[in-house]
Order: structure tokens, then C-alpha cells, then sequence
């Protein structure tokens, strides 16, 4: 065993589509270590979520392997699902059920009694602040209160590990920041966190360490103050280079280009 | 098994809380039944139309209700939204056999398949109709029309898995048209055309009319009962065969 809570190896992903073949992740090394609050960051279409998805066993691996808390996800996805929680780039919820029932039905799909379970769901929405919501049906819901119950239902079953898939994204400054403390206090029983993002703050904030990734490549790897510092004495800076001018750095993009295509947030 | 249930049970609560998306599974058959019933009795009245058995044309006419009752496919539809929302993936990320994911579905679409079957018997009973096969009849009746709104459904999510798309998968719903429409729904088999006649002897669903039509009008008749067991029962092991392929190389 690795010791490592996701170690991935020469990741690849190749989706067979009507016009032909797309290598979307193209070889992806990673080492998170346990207690981490690891950032992967990258522009729209970089291969964050494809890799998540590999590395979370809802999609299959092309070329590589990758273990989740020590198990190999291809050869054991079920051990692997155990282990791990998953909230995903769209809040996967179903607007029919309330978000307690939601819950429930998690935690009994991860092999939980009736009562285990409905104990789980309350503690869960005591967590993420949705008990006065919780049964009520999830359609009626904020952006904000989704993207929570989404990140409750992804811990029922206390997972070493948790990916977040771009937790953040379309939600307004007041919801991101709760988002971020959650994380954090999820981070600070113990859990493992993986995120993805494409805003610098959100990884500048809670990341420890993070890959930035662009056109299915991993193209830089540290914690930020490491990049920072690397960017400066690189480019003989004469300011302190932020987050904004590695990344732009990394991905080799100009900051003129660079106003369209990656959207960032001041919180 | 327990994960089936678990998730047969929240098909059920999506269905009951979509009662707009159940009504009309149960109101169109019956519109059905009354106009078919209105603009043919007459020619076929029960004294003297053999194959009648002393019934009511309605008697004759309720086994298509209950076919197109058990041909609407909604579920499928719903596993399209689960797809298209992303719920799907949630599921797919527990510990869950791949299985489970789809039978839970085909579960509920069993449970409701037998709500419906009784509600439409129990009103053409109110309106005359008699199980001439007794109870044990009833129940078989009330079972391959909840075995095939299974196989329908079934059949529906493999376009639902394959395309997950909504629209795809709405017009794969209309396989129904020549399968409820080729068959010998007016008369029987025997006074069709003799093209209509070939085409209802290669539908499937023939076989099921003729069982449940038996059912109703005859005593317990095997000989033309077990055929439309036997259809719904092949039909549904290699929609199941294929569900499981389906799910298991889902990507
Ligand atoms: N199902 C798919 N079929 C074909 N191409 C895909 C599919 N999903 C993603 N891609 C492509 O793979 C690349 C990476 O996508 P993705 O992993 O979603 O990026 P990100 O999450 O970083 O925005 C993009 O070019 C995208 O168009
Ligand atoms: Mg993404």
C-alpha cells in the first residue's frame, strides 16, 4: 500500500465520439497525501472533471491506474466507492424527493439500516445548516442550498477521501464562502479533499497544494507560496507575482486572452 | 436485493408525487376503452357474435385498454432526468450493484403496472365486464399487464441508457403505435385481412391480447393462455440481459 489517500498514474482519457477521438487527460500523475487539501485548478476543458470522474470510478480508465485510500479504482470500485465521496460539477440532485429523504437514501445505499440512516441525515443537515429546509423537495432550493446538500450526501458514509468537482461555480460570494468553511471543517474531522476550480482565490484560499492543469496535462505542482516563488525568480519579477500571473504563466496565456476564457472571482 | 427495494421505493415516491405524469396512464386507456366500445358495439352485439362468449363488446375490448395502459414508458423518462440532472452519477458513485440501478426502476414500474391493471379491471367490472376465469384469472390478468408495462419500460430505458437523451427517447416510445395497432384489437385474429393477419401473427403483443382476452371471456383456457406468459417472459429476459449489459459498461 502507497499510503497515499489518491495516487494516479499516467492518467489517460480518450473519449470516442461522432467526429472522432478526444484525448482529454493525457497522462496524469498525482500524489495527494492524507489530511490534504489538494486544489486542481485549470481553465474550462482543461480535463478536470474527466479526471475526477476516473478517479471516482464513474468513468472508465483509457491507459493508467490511480488508487483511492490505498484501493485500486478499476480493480475494486466497489471498496473504492466505500472509501470515497463524490460531489459532482452539476449538484446531482433529484428534485423529487426532500433532502432528507435524499439522505436517507444514500446512506441506505452505502449499506445503512433505516434508523442508522435517518440518524446519518440529521446530522448532516445539522452540518450544512438545512435542517429548517430539509423536508421540503430540493426543487425548491437555492444554488447555494444544493450545492450543500450535494457536499452532505457525499459524506454520509465518512469518506477518507472527498472530491469536490468545481464546488463553487455559479454561486454568489455569499454561498461560496460558506462553501469554503464547510470544507474546511470537513477537511479539519480528517477528510482528504480534492477540489477542482477555475478560480485562483478559491484555490489560494484552501488549498495547501495544488496541480494546475491545462489541455489534459499537469503544467505546474506545489503550494502556491512554492509557484509563486518559483514564477519570480523564473521571470526575474520585480513584484509579487499572485496566483493570477502562474497560473496565466502556466497556461500560456496573456492576460488580454485570458479576461474570456477563465473567469475569476473576487469574494 | 435490499438495494433494489431501496430504490424501487424512491420510483414509487417520484411516481406518487407526479400524479399529473400517472393520470393519464390510467384516463386515456379508458377513453379509449369508451369510444372503441361507442363506435363498434353495435356491429358486434353480444347475442349474436360468437367469439363474444356472452359478453359485452367491452368485455372484448378491455385487454387493449390494459396493453396501452401498460405502454407509456414514463419511467424511462425519468431515467433520462436522473441522467440529464446528474443524479444518476450519484448513484452510480455508491457502492451499489450496477444491477440495482436499473431493476429498482423496472421494481416501481411493476408495482405501479399492477395499481393500474386493478383500477382499470375493477371499473370495466363495475360496468359489467365479468373475469370469466375466476380469480386465479384475475390475478394472471392483472400480472402480464404489469409484466409487460416491465418490459415495456425496460425496453424504453436501454434508448434512455444508450442515448440519454429525453427527445430520443420519447420517440423510441412509438415502437408502441405498431405494436398495439398490429394486432387483432377489434376482431379476432381469424377476421382480419389477410396482410393485417401476418402482421399480427409476427407482433409479440398479439399473443399477450389473445392471452388476456382469453382470460376475460373463456375459463381457463392454457392453450392460449401460456403463449402471452411466454412472450412477456422471453421478451423481458433479453431486455434484462441487456439493461445489465448496458449499465455495467456504462461510461
Ligand atoms: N463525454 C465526452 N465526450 C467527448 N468529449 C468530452 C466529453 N466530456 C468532456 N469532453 C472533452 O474533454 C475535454 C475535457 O473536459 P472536462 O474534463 O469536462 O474539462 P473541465 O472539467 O476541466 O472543464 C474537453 O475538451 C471536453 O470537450
Ligand atoms: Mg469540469
Amino acid at each position: 500500500m502507497s499510503g497515499a489517500a489518491v495516487e494516479a498514474q499516467g492518467l489517460v482519457k480518450t473519449y470516442k465520439g461522432r467526429g472522432g477521438e478526444v484525448e482529454a487527460v493525457k497522462g496524469v500523475d498525482l500524489r495527494i497525501e492524507p489530511g490534504e487539501i489538494f486544489g486542481f485548478l485549470g481553465p474550462n476543458g482543461a480535463g478536470k472533471s474527466t479526471t475526477v470522474r476516473m478517479l471516482t470510478t464513474l468513468l472508465t480508465i483509457t491507459r493508467g491506474s490511480a488508487t483511492v485510500a490505498g484501493v485500486d479504482v478499476a480493480r475494486d470500485p466497489d471498496q473504492a466507492r466505500r472509501r470515497m465521496g463524490v460531489a459532482l460539477q452539476e449538484a446531482g440532485l433529484d428534485p423529487r424527493q426532500t433532502g432528507r429523504e435524499l439522505l436517507v437514501l444514500q446512506a441506505r445505499l452505502f449499506g445503512m439500516g433505516g434508523g442508522e440512516a435517518a440518524e446519518r441525515a440529521g446530522e448532516l443537515l445539522r452540518l450544512v445548516e438545512l435542517e429548517d429546509a430539509a423536508d421540503r423537495l430540493i426543487k425548491g432550493y437555492s444554488g447555494g442550498m444544493k450545492r450543500r446538500l450535494d457536499l452532505a450526501s457525499a459524506l454520509v458514509h465518512r469518506p477518507e477521501v472527498l472530491f469536490l468537482d468545481e464546488p463553487t461555480t455559479g454561486l454568489d460570494p455569499a454561498s461560496r464562502i460558506t462553501v469554503w468553511e464547510e470544507v474546511r471543517r470537513i477537511n479539519e474531522l480528517g477528510t482528504t479533499v480534492f477540489l477542482t476550480t477555475q478560480y485562483l482565490e478559491e484555490a489560494d484560499q484552501l488549498c495547501g497544494r495544488l496541480a494546475i492543469i491545462d489541455g489534459g496535462l499537469i503544467v505546474r505542482e506545489g503550494t502556491p507560496e512554492s509557484l509563486k516563488a518559483e514564477l519570480r525568480e523564473r521571470t526575474g519579477l520585480s513584484h509579487d507575482p499572485t496566483l493570477d500571473d502562474v497560473f496565466l504563466d502556466a497556461t500560456g496565456r496573456t492576460r488580454a486572452k485570458a479576461e474570456g476564457a477563465v473567469s475569476e472571482v473576487v469574494a | 436485493m435490499n438495494q433494489t427495494w431501496v430504490l424501487g421505493q424512491r420510483a414509487l415516491r417520484e411516481a406518487w408525487r407526479t400524479p399529473e405524469a400517472i393520470l393519464p396512464t390510467l384516463f386515456i386507456p379508458l377513453f379509449f376503452l369508451v369510444v372503441n366500445v361507442g363506435q363498434a358495439a353495435r356491429i358486434f352485439p353480444s347475442a349474436s357474435t360468437d367469439f363474444l362468449n356472452g359478453q359485452s363488446y367491452g368485455a372484448f375490448q378491455l385487454p387493449a385498454s390494459l396493453l396501452l395502459a401498460a405502454s407509456f414508458g414514463t419511467a424511462a423518462l425519468y431515467l433520462v432526468e436522473d441522467i440529464e440532472g446528474g443524479y444518476f452519477d450519484k448513484l452510480r458513485a455508491a457502492p451499489v450493484s450496477r444491477a440495482a440501478l436499473v431493476l429498482g426502476r423496472l421494481f416501481a414500474e411493476f408495482v405501479k403496472g399492477v395499481v393500474i391493471a386493478v383500477a382499470i379491471i375493477a371499473l370495466g367490472m363495475v360496468f359489467g365486464i365479468e373475469i370469466a376465469s375466476g380469480p386465479l384469472g384475475f390475478v394472471l390478468l392483472v400480472l402480464l399487464t404489469a409484466l409487460w408495462a416491465v418490459v415495456f419500460v425496460g425496453l424504453l430505458q436501454l434508448i434512455a441508457l444508450k442515448t440519454r437523451n429525453a427527445a430520443a427517447t420519447n420517440s423510441g416510445s412509438l415502437i408502441f403505435f405498431p405494436l398495439m395497432f398490429l394486432t387483432p384489437n377489434f376482431v379476432p385474429r381469424e377476421l382480419l385481412t389477410r396482410p393485417m393477419e401476418i402482421a399480427a401473427t409476427f407482433n409479440p403483443v398479439t399473443y399477450l391480447m389473445e392471452s388476456q382476452r382469453s382470460l376475460i371471456l373463456d375459463d381457463l383456457d392454457w392453450g392460449t393462455i401460456w403463449p402471452g406468459f411466454a412472450v412477456v417472459l422471453v421478451v423481458g429476459a433479453i431486455m434484462l440481459a441487456a439493461n445489465v449489459r448496458l449499465i455495467n459498461h456504462y461510461d
